[in-house]
């Protein structure tokens, strides 16, 4: 009980209609992402249905090992995520479950961003980026390295986003100035979390495996 | 107060309204209040339509004359796509919903606030933040894309200040995403006990269904925007054809969002119409369940149109076909809309305050916007009058006869309940009728000039045009003024005009059953729902003129 | 007593979360394998019905849609409604283009 009054807020009378819209609040934003997202893999499917041959050949050039090792990466990281999430719903005794996944969820994150770092690192290297010099003939090749730096960027940005709202929740929580039993905050992070999640997902098959059959 | 003590209930302790209930500018700028978020809307959305006012104000003057005797070809490219701009993202969109959505939608469905205060705060700073992209965009030198941000020409060829300007929607359009977000949720999890979905008023639902196409639409928006900007200062390739790009992918995409985004702009208008017909009808509306559904019809068929702007790009022919049929169903809802507000006033005991004959206008506005959006459609019609003032025209019929009238109809009809003050009745009809005629003075030639094949966009035109934009120029002086009276006169009301009664216009709705100016909670007591809205008369009644019965008959009398 | 009781909840959270992560890396090496095997269009389909798949996990038992209340599920699937249309009526065009 008291846990509830701690995390009541304005306009709400009733703390169990304000977790659920917390949580409903979350999924329409996260509908309004699907289609952020979605605008982005719709231009790389034009180009690609425009440049078959040239998008096997730029996809070819990127490091699979390097994508293949941060999407497990992440999947890892939305375990740690769901488990701290579950555990908040589950009983306040579970606290240091929270923690330490939440914990756990912000390192693989950050974990993320550095190996993304060492692959930028070598793509730049390898004059994979639009514009003079570039490394591959084909102009289709340009335009996956285009959509390449743009969505990586964009994920990479809301995974940030991700990071610093964990860690914000890892400083509240570890303070004490919140409880976690049933705190929306964690919800409602865990689900932004594993939507970014999810985008990675879908770019993997377009980014890393165009072209390696043949 | 008899009543209430009658029914055993003791008087409240007297307390301040939401407009006395802290005068510091931090309490203004800091607040939570839906109600003080709504005026912070009203004072930064007044400023914009002011400004993009003065920008057309310009191009008009420069067509008085056909050779170009004012304005240099690149400045009135600027001040069209500045006017364009600001009117659409800075005006139209935030305008009905940011500010009335902000102030009534709670009150209408009886709850305290919005879902998520902060978030609605955060949502106006988006705004102001975005808005200050954009006119920095014109203050240092301007944009000369137009409002639609066209590629190649904006990516590769246009040296004006594209990334502000664009920089400048990308933000809004956040704004924009949050605000619809928060709406939804609390249409869905705080309306009062007995408020159903079907006793909500139209309104409510109107702004509900903007809200969904502004949460699903905006993203894209933003990635069109995204794009452009990284072709432009990363050298990205997207939309370059010489690079193997795709320029009309950027059509695709920015129609996506800007075609659902005109009903963001109508729709919210439809809502403030649906309340004041009623009204001032003193009828219920006519087919209540077919209002809700055709309004949630526009905004799911709207995303299935957006090719009807791309006759003439280069898209499929299979692709057209799909979109012009799809562009005729969407009229359905529309008509259905139409027609029920004309059978609204059937038998009523109509009255023509000034909201009424703002409201009367705009179904008159919309209806010809609306059929003349139908020869659009169809492909042979459009490809002969795209991009010509036909389509600036239609267009116009429906954002500025329609949206504009409906806002100003909105804010007399609620400006008793947001201030407190009543203004004078006689000049608000004189503005509301100078403004309907203004109106068809300025756009009604430019149908003429259009189908005779005067194009839009250009700074000079054939001789043989000069009499209708005269015409439209005259006009528009006479529609400037129009929109500058109530801008004098409310002004003037808020310090001279008469105290409000808690419902000046005996109009049912929740809104009118709490003080005027609300309290900072909106309802003393908790408000409890027990009919369905716009009971101005018995089921199977002539209208009467008779005060209605009120949605919660334990708050009022 | 207490003590055991949480110990027990842990070990039923983490089970339960890590089949599902197991489910996950298997597909991800999946599409990586089918991703090398010469098979044409389906190569490419198969990387896209396997991120669908290892999403459907995540959507379903991570973010507990399996579990949630028709509203929410109406919140999620309407984005990719929208997102389907939008794809659709683009190919309209982008396929059948001369």
């Amino acid at each position: 009980m008291t846990d509830e009054s701690a995390l009541l807020r304005e306009p709400w009378i009733d703390f169990g209609r304000q977790l659920e819209a917390g949580k409903f609040g979350i999924w329409v934003f996260l509908a309004s992402e699907t289609l952020f997202f979605g605008a982005l893999l719709l231009t790389y499917t034009v180009c690609r249905i425009e440049h078959p041959d040239a998008f096997a050949a730029a996809g070819r050039e990127t490091n699979v090992w390097y994508g293949t090792i941060n999407t497990a990466v992440l999947l890892t990281s939305s375990l740690t995520m769901a488990v701290a999430a579950q555990a908040a719903k589950e009983s306040a005794r579970l606290r240091r479950v929270v923690l330490a996944g939440l914990m756990i969820t912000a390192m693989l994150g950050l974990a993320f961003i550095v190996i993304k770092g060492f692959e930028y690192k070598e793509d730049l290297d390898k004059h994979l980026v639009p514009g003079a010099g570039f490394a591959l003939p084909q102009p289709g090749a340009q335009l996956f390295y285009g959509f390449y730096w743009l969505v990586t960027g964009v994920h990479a940005i809301h995974l940030s986003i991700g990071i610093a709202l964990v860690s914000r929740l890892i400083w509240v929580l570890y303070r004490r100035e919140l409880p976690a039993k049933d705190n929306p905050e964690i919800e409602v992070t865990a689900l932004y979390w594993h939507l970014v999640d999810i985008v990675w997902i879908f770019l993997y098959p377009l980014i890393y495996l165009p072209g390696r059959a043949s | 107060m008899t009543d209430a003590l009658l029914a055993g209930e003791l008087p409240l302790p007297p307390r301040p309204d939401y407009l006395r209930h802290g005068s510091t500018i931090r309490s203004w700028l800091a607040t939570t209040d839906h109600k003080r978020i709504a005026i912070l809307y009203a004072v930064t959305i007044t400023v914009f339509f002011f400004m993009g006012g003065a920008a057309i104000t310009a191009v008009r003057l420069e067509l008085f004359q056909p050779n170009g005797w004012l304005l240099t070809s690149d400045t009135y490219n600027k001040l069209f796509s500045f006017h364009g701009i600001i009117m659409v993202w800075f005006f139209l969109v935030p305008s009905i919903p940011n500010t009335f959505g902000n102030f009534l939608l709670p009150l209408m469905i009886g709850a305290p606030d919005v879902a998520f205060p902060r978030l609605n705060l955060f949502s106006w700073y988006l705004t102001i933040a975005a808005g200050a992209f954009t006119v920095y965009a014109l203050v240092a030198g301007g944009v000369d894309t137009g409002w639609t941000f066209y590629t190649p020409y904006s990516s590769m060829f246009s040296n004006t200040h594209v990334f502000a300007a664009a920089a400048g929607v990308f933000v809004v359009g956040f704004a924009s995403i949050s605000t619809g977000v928060n709406f939804i949720a609390t249409t869905h999890m705080l309306r009062a006990p007995g408020m159903t979905w079907f006793r909500l008023p139209l309104f409510v639902w109107a702004i509900y269904a903007t809200s969904l196409i502004m949460v699903l639409a905006t993203p894209v928006l933003a990635i069109s925007l995204l794009l452009v900007i990284a072709e432009r200062v990363l050298g990205l390739p997207i939309f370059d054809p010489a690079r193997g790009g795709d320029p009309i992918l950027f059509q695709h995409l920015f129609w996506f969002y800007s075609h659902p985004a005109v009903y963001i702009m109508v729709l919210p208008a439809m809502g403030v119409v649906s309340e004041i017909i009623p009204c001032f009808a003193r009828r219920r509306i006519f087919g209540y369940d077919f209002m809700v559904y055709a309004m949630l019809a526009i905004a799911g068929i709207g995303f299935f149109v957006w090719g009807h702007h791309m006759f003439v790009s280069g898209q499929s022919a299979l692709a057209s076909l799909v979109f012009s049929f799809l562009s005729f169903i969407i009229a359905v809802p529309s008509a259905i809309k139409v027609f029920n507000w004309t059978a609204s006033l059937y038998r009523g005991q109509i009255s023509f305050e000034s909201p009424m004959l703002y409201a009367l206008g705009f179904v008159g506005l919309f209806t010809t916007g609306g059929l003349s959006g139908l020869f659009l459609a169809s492909i042979p019609i459009d490809i002969h009058v795209t991009d010509t003032y036909f389509v600036v025209a239609h267009f116009h019929y429906i954002m500025v006869g329609g949206s504009v009238s409906a806002f100003f109809a909105g804010l007399h009809f609620w400006w008793p309940k947001v201030t407190g003050r009543l203004y004078p009745e006689r000049w608000a009809k004189f503005a509301a009728i100078l403004m309907y005629a203004g109106f068809n003075m300025t756009f009604l030639p430019q149908f003429f000039a259009g189908y005779l094949g005067m194009p839009r966009r250009y700074h000079t035109y054939p001789a043989e045009f000069q009499i209708y934009n005269v015409m439209s120029s005259a006009g528009a002086a006479v529609l400037a003024l129009a929109y500058l009276l109530p801008l004098g006169y409310l002004t003037w009301s808020l310090f001279y005009g008469g105290k409000a009664a808690r419902n000046p216009w005996s109009a049912t709705g929740l809104e009118w059953t709490t003080s005027s100016p609300p309290p900072p909670k909106n309802f003393d007591r908790q408000p409890r729902v027990d009919r369905a809205p716009y009971d101005y008369h018995a089921e199977g009644v002539s209208a009467g003129t008779a005060p209605p019965e009120m949605q919660n008959a334990r708050e009022t009398r | 007593m207490s003590g055991r009781g949480a110990s027990n909840d842990i070990r039923r959270l983490w089970v339960r979360n890590l089949i599902i992560w197991a489910a996950l890396l298997l597909l991800l090496l999946l599409s990586l394998v089918a991703a090398y095997i010469p098979m044409g269009r389906i190569t490419t389909a198969s990387g896209i019905v396997i991120a669908g798949a290892k999403s459907t996990l995540v959507v379903l038992l991570f973010m507990e849609l399996s579990s949630a209340k028709p509203l929410i599920r109406l919140a999620a699937i309407s984005g990719l409604v929208f997102l389907i249309a939008m794809f659709a009526l683009t190919f309209a065009d982008v396929l059948a283009r001369p």
